[in-house]
């Protein structure tokens, strides 16, 4: 393949209680500016940073969960970069040379969707640090505002920079990888990606084994995509017409879909890397236990259980995609639903018409509870409502009140069993006649009909007492065939 | 004067009044500030008393006045550095060392003098102007935590706090005749300590006498969650602890280093020895051939690590009164207010961390000191290392000032202790033409008790206990 594509994802540990290196909450949002702040995260002179429990673990588990050679101890190194939004000047994180990374090495094994194919992308490193402060920009942007106003709140918020080697192919491909890590960091409670800024990523993309173009600032996985193709084009138009590729770092610019080169002051960087004096190097042992503890699921794992129980694997993927559809199906097994129902409600039906009634799918209370899920599931099993009646009846009124009780959804009226049973039979003309010669399953054809029969009319029926009618009928020889 | 401990065993006993002890204090204060310059700020006296009157800690240093370097934190005064460019910064917290000084009743009247950001061996470095030395008003007290010895000199508070990084307690303690610990690395919490450098600072304690010493360390130490390099251990405990017999003392004395100081020094040094000797302790000659590369790997890494602490200085968080044209231009409006040293030393740190320098300066360095600590920890169980705290007597004011090498060279005896990160407590043994000379026990780290023993037993011997000095 002539593309060849590295990442470098900025993660956010956004489920983290605490920043990096204070108490400070690493979820900000919706917070006043400047107001989730503390001495250490504003980087007052005599304020230290003091590793905190809670984002170690996090990224120990993202570290595991990625198949990652884990050093003995984390090491924490200081970045020197001068930046209105950093407030020391320095950015503390790791470095091969000075401090260990949080994972030296290790793979993300996942499956993608285009191919339903498994891949493993290599991770060559994992960076745990503190992102910056926020610069806000009024009047239209960096290059016109007159001024910047910064917000420290996301100052020392823990970032896991993570980095694959170079062996991606497409920005498709790319694309599948990122939502991949997303999902992945997602089941272990490290991260929520459909938090605003809870991740960020730059790509390296070369062609012809030519020099590498870094494109900085994408923030979204479909944003990746169109970088990276608008990238490749580039390279390749500019190769087309005799030009050659230089290596430069590019900014993408979401608003016009393209990438321009940064000026050429903004790249050069001496980063002055110091081993950080205020932080001794933390053993990872005492840690791994807690660590492992997170990572009793992943999507992966979850994808091929759904699998094995005959789930299509759409349906399982559509499952994996949105927790808490999955775990509905999940708990609505053991109450007796029937799991290749349940995954076709949840992940088709449910899932289709909340998404029509602009629910949030990640939202558990916008789901209807398990037992009624299995409910369903057993009502249809034993034929006393029939699934069309579900989807189009039952589904909308549970999606779009999902506390509603069965008995509130289901028909009101009862249906005659007797009257329904003549009916049945005699819409069931070869059903009887085979049922009559002695195959006995076809009893279950009519009573279905009877079933449908009383439910078209927006009766409820116990399918025990229509089939003893039926059989009554039968078995009395007042069947003219 | 009398010691805290002497006041202390008397206030106890109701045989004097706590607002006496402070009156004296502060007409020591009226009399000699204005010519010392020991202060950057300072409380009145009625603010004291009133101080001990709302206080509701009492403790073992209730109505006892405490000078606190000022680059240490305080929430109710400024904390400058000795700095313009933290000429109105009032931080928001309290250092640990503060919460607990207070926390045990000790009230702090003042903020002394240093130089800037602590980089100096002279508090002549200081935007506060210099601090002169109470025993003889034409010299330098020492530095950086020059304010803090010369307050104590005069009489000027009962007890202090410095910083010391490269002897910077301890030097300015044995230029004004007074006691300085500095504890091993991790004793005490630097939380609220603006950093100079990182990995070789402790914040000491200053006093006048070896007791005075015990009893503010053993307030100030043990671990704090707020510093990840303080040692996991409680307080320790310092106050019950007698004079060791001299008898039992195993001194060892670095010949080479010696030999490189004045001959006044050397005299002093050398009398001090012989009186052990006769005493009956044990003396050894060693040869620290490391000496001087040893101060080379202390520059190189304290620079390193000043030029990163010192990156936060942008004026963005911090006191400015003008607003640069925009956010280059404001940094370097707010950075050229450093003073000239401070400058120096970033521009030097900067170079040491730099791609292709920082593999000889800053690599080398971290290995020599790996070294330097490998060798002294055999010595140190072995024996108490002694070493003048200066190669001089204090200097004149603008002596060594313009040459910054002869500066450095001032600290060669107490970088050993910083770089290796074990305790080592500055006395005073003699007096040379009216000038102060102080010598340093240093040992294995948590060795503090024994020198606490030691220190105890030579106070005794040389009788150099409470001095106040009298040139003002
Ligand atoms: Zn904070």
């Amino acid at each position: 393949m002539h593309v060849k594509i590295g990442l470098e994802v900025h993660v956010q540990l956004t489920e983290s209680r605490t920043k990096l290196f204070c108490g400070c909450k690493a979820n900000y949002r919706g917070m006043k500016p400047n107001t989730n702040v503390c001495p250490v995260c504003l980087g007052l002179p005599g304020a230290l940073p003091v590793p905190q429990k809670d984002p170690l673990i996090l990224g120990i588990a993202s570290s595991i969960v990625m198949n990652c050679r884990l050093p003995g101890k984390v090491v924490f190194t200081r970045k020197h970069y001068f930046y209105p939004d950093l407030p020391k000047n320095y950015q503390i994180t790791q470095y091969k040379g000075y401090g260990t990374p949080i994972c030296l090495g290790g793979s993300l094994r996942y499956l993608d969707p285009d191919e339903w194919e498994w891949r493993e992308v290599r991770i060559s490193r994992i960076n745990l640090e503190e992102d910056p402060g926020r610069s806000v920009y009024e009047e239209g942007g960096i290059m016109r505002s007159k001024y910047v106003l910064i917000d420290l709140n996301r100052s020392g918020v823990p970032l896991l920079e993570i980095v694959t080697e170079p062996v991606l192919k497409s920005a498709r491909e790319a694309r599948r990888f990122v939502e991949a890590l997303l999902l992945t960091l997602e089941y272990i409670g490290v991260t929520n990606p459909r938090l605003e800024g809870a991740f960020r990523a730059d790509a390296n993309v070369s062609i012809y084994g030519g020099e590498r173009v870094e494109i900085k600032n994408i923030g979204s996985t479909l944003d990746l995509e169109k970088a990276i193709n608008y990238e490749i084009l580039r390279q390749e138009k500019l190769i087309e017409f005799g030009g050659k590729v230089i290596r430069e770092t590019r900014h993408w610019d979401p608003i016009k879909g393209v990438t321009r080169p940064l000026r050429h002051k903004e790249e050069e960087s001496e980063y002055l890397y110091m081993p950080e004096p205020d932080i001794p190097p933390v053993p990872i042992e005492p840690l791994m236990k807690e660590a492992m503890a997170r990572l009793k699921e992943t999507p992966w794992r979850r994808f091929e259980e759904l699998s094995s129980m005959g789930i299509p694997r759409e349906q399982a993927w559509s499952l994996i995609q949105t927790r808490p559809a999955l775990e509905l199906l999940l708990m609505a097994i053991p109450l007796g639903g029937d799991p290749i129902l349940l995954a076709k409600l949840i992940a088709i039906d449910l899932k289709g018409e909340l998404k029509k009634a602009g629910r949030n799918l990640y939202h558990r209370d916008n789901w209807p509870s398990p037992k009624t899920l299995a409910q369903i599931s057993k009502l249809i099993d034993v034929g006393s409502i029939n699934y069309d009646y579900v989807k189009l009846n039952v589904i909308p009124k549970l999606a779009s009140n999902p506390i509603l009780s069965l008995e509130e959804i289901l028909p009101k009226g009862k249906a005659n069993p007797k009257k329904l049973a003549i009916i049945a039979v005699n819409l069931s003309r070869k059903a009887v006649k085979d049922y009559l010669k002695g195959r006995k399953r076809a009893l279950e054809y009519i009573v279905g009909v009877g079933v449908s029969m009383a439910l078209s009319k927006g009766l409820s029926i116990d399918p025990r007492e229509i089939r003893n009618e039926i059989l009554k009928l039968l078995k009395s020889n007042k069947i003219n065939i | 004067m009398m010691t805290v401990t002497e006041k202390l065993r008397l206030i106890s006993k109701e045989s004097a009044d706590i607002i006496d002890f402070i009156e004296e204090i502060f007409n020591n204060i009226k009399r000699c500030e204005p010519k010392v310059n020991a202060y950057i700020s300072l409380d009145s006296m009625e603010i004291a008393i009133e101080r001990l009157m709302n206080s509701m800690d009492k403790g073992k240093l209730s109505g006892i006045l405490v000078a606190v370097k000022d680059n240490i934190s305080t929430m109710y005064m400024p904390t400058t550095a000795g700095s313009k460019v933290l000429y109105d910064y009032v931080p928001p917290f309290d250092a640990t060392v503060v919460e607990r000084i207070k926390k045990d009743g000790g009230i702090i009247i003042g903020k002394t003098n240093l130089d800037e950001f602590a980089m100096g061996s002279t508090t002549e470095l200081s935007a506060f102007g210099p601090t002169r030395n109470p025993w003889n008003l034409e010299r330098v007290a020492g530095g950086s935590s020059g304010g803090s010895a010369a307050a104590l000199a005069y009489g000027g508070c009962d007890i202090a706090l410095g910083s010391d990084t490269g002897g910077s307690a301890r030097l300015p303690a044995s230029y004004t005749a007074t006691y300085s610990l500095k504890p091993t690395y991790g004793l005490v919490s630097r939380y609220g300590l603006i950093p100079y450098a990182n990995s070789l600072e402790q914040i000491s304690p200053m006093a006048r006498s070896v007791e005075d010493l015990a009893l503010l360390l053993e307030i100030i130490s043990g671990w704090d969650k707020k510093d990840a390099t303080t040692l996991g251990l409680k307080r320790i405990k310092l106050t019950d602890i007698s004079p060791a017999d001299l008898k039992e003392l195993r001194i060892c004395i670095p010949l080479n280093l010696i030999d490189i100081a004045e001959k006044e020094v050397k005299r002093e040094i050398w009398r001090f020895i012989k009186r052990l000797e006769t005493e009956g302790s044990r003396i050894d000659e060693i040869d620290l051939a490391w000496g001087k590369e040893a101060l080379s790997a202390y520059y190189t890494i304290a620079l390193a690590e000043a030029s990163s602490n010192l990156s936060r200085y942008d004026g963005i968080l911090y006191p400015t009164e003008n607003l640069g044209k925009n956010y280059r231009n404001h940094v370097l409006l707010a950075r050229k207010k450093f003073g000239f040293e401070v400058k120096r030393r970033i521009l030097l740190g900067t170079f040491i961390l730099s791609e292709g320098y920082k593999d000889r300066y800053y690599v080398m360095a971290a290995r020599l000191r790996r070294l330097v600590r490998e060798n002294l920890m055999k010595l140190v169980t072995k024996c108490l290392i002694v070493l003048p705290t200066s190669p001089t007597l204090p200097p004149r004011i603008g002596e060594k000032i313009k040459d910054p090498i002869t500066l450095y060279a001032l600290d060669i005896y107490n970088i050993i202790a910083n770089l290796a990160g074990i305790p080592a407590i500055s006395f005073p043994i003699g007096f040379s033409s009216g000038l102060p000379i102080g010598a340093q026990l240093m040992t294995e780290p948590l060795g503090e008790r024994k020198l606490i023993a030691a220190g105890l037993s030579i106070e005794e011997l040389t009788g150099l206990r409470g001095m106040v000095a009298d040139a003002c």
